[in-house]
């Protein structure tokens, strides 16, 4: 189970925050393999459902790393898609998350996101493998958790 | 596997809707996602071919907020159900907290049904996730057809762990609801051990 503390949900927002600031990029989003949006930058003006974007992400990646694998190539390591103003770069940390930056190609090009993302990447990675080893030294989450009285007739009109 | 984030009080969990092609997995999510407060779900992803075959997934994601303590955000997802689409099958499969199986009651698919299953786990193994671990619910669907199979040849032949079952007509969202509300109880008492 993947969980993150506010001091650990703080340290990654900030860093994903100036990443996006200083590669000019309209949102950067931290994603796990499986779909779940883990993080995103400060970026108020992105208007898209950003869950959905995260799970389109996670299968667009998984359906790359799979033809990948079927032509022999042992990793993806990034991908990169574009529409007619903006660019998606997506980048695999550790093999386990996805680090997504949306660009407008009139701002910001594909060379600039990838050098801003060299350099926070060892950061981010540490930062990473800070909440994994702090997961696994955790015992059971259990009672911090509140989810009984969720009543589910209330979902629906 | 969960996510919960102790800073914005959220749990995500990831639901994935499994059974033959044209069971009723598609059926079952928009009909959830129909039905529910505008202010309760966010945008539904149809990623399907013309012929409204799915092509690789849908997905309906839902928000329940409950007063005191966190918001649950559920991923649903269907597979693709045709025999070609097994690779898409299981990457849709990382990561699951629970999985409905949508059956198809008529007798002239319980082949499709058997297969399928064994296909999930075969799929499940490789991710290394334990069936008797998985917060798991059986739903047989279509049951509005005449050349159905009893419930109870459905319940012995896939039902093989005892767990929660329900009998359905998915396009009239007979046993939908019960079916989802089922999975959530147990994903979220999971959660809890
Ligand atoms: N009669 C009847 N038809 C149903 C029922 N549930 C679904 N259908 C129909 O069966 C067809 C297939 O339903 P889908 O929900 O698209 O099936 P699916 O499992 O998503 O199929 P794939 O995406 O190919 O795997 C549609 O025409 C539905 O309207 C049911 O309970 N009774
Ligand atoms: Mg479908």
């Amino acid at each position: 189970m993947l969980t993150l503390r506010p001091e650990e949900d703080e340290k990654l927002r900030k860093l994903l925050t100036e990443l996006n600031r200083e590669s000019k990029s309209k949102i950067v989003l931290l994603i796990d393999k499986s779909g779940q949006l883990i993080s995103r930058s400060e970026s108020p003006a992105f208007s898209s459902d950003d869950i959905t974007f995260a799970s389109l992400t996670a299968g667009n990646v998984a359906a790359s790393e799979a033809l990948s694998k079927l032509l022999g190539d042992k990793n993806l390591n990034h991908m990169f898609t574009e529409t007619e103003e903006e660019g998606i770069y997506m980048i695999l940390i550790d093999g386990k998350y996805i680090l997504v930056s949306i660009f407008n190609k009139s701002v910001s090009n594909l060379g600039i996101v990838r050098v801003k993302i060299k350099k926070y990447y060892k950061k981010l990675v540490d930062l990473l493998r800070q909440i994994e080893s702090r997961i696994e030294e955790e015992s059971s989450i259990a009672e911090q958790l509140n989810v009984e009285d969720i009543d589910l007739d209330t979902l629906f009109e | 596997m969960p996510f919960i984030n102790f800073a914005t009080k959220e749990i995500n969990c990831k639901i994935v809707y499994y059974g033959p092609g044209l069971s009723g997995k598609t059926t079952n999510i928009k009909w959830i996602y129909d039905h529910i407060k505008p202010e309760n779900k966010g945008e539904m992803i149809t990623l399907a071919t013309e012929t409204e075959r799915t092509l690789f997934f849908d997905f309906v994601p839902i928000e329940v907020s409950n007063v005191k303590g966190f918001k649950v955000r559920f991923h649903l997802y269907t597979t693709p159900g045709q025999i070609i689409y097994q690779a898409s099958r299981k990457l849709i499969l990382k990561g699951v907290d629970g999985v409905v199986f949508v059956a198809d009651s008529q007798e002239e698919r319980h082949d499709a049904n058997l297969d399928t299953l064994d296909d999930m786990l075969d799929n499940l193994k490789e991710y290394d996730i334990d069936i008797n671990e998985l917060p798991l619910v059986f739903q047989y669907n279509k049951r509005d057809l005449p050349n159905i199979l009893p419930v109870e040849v459905l319940r012995r032949d896939l039902n093989r762990w005892n767990r929660p079952d329900f009998e359905a007509v998915a396009t009239k969202g007979i046993g939908v609801l019960e079916t989802f509300k089922e999975i959530t109880r147990q994903v979220l008492k999971k959660l809890k051990k």
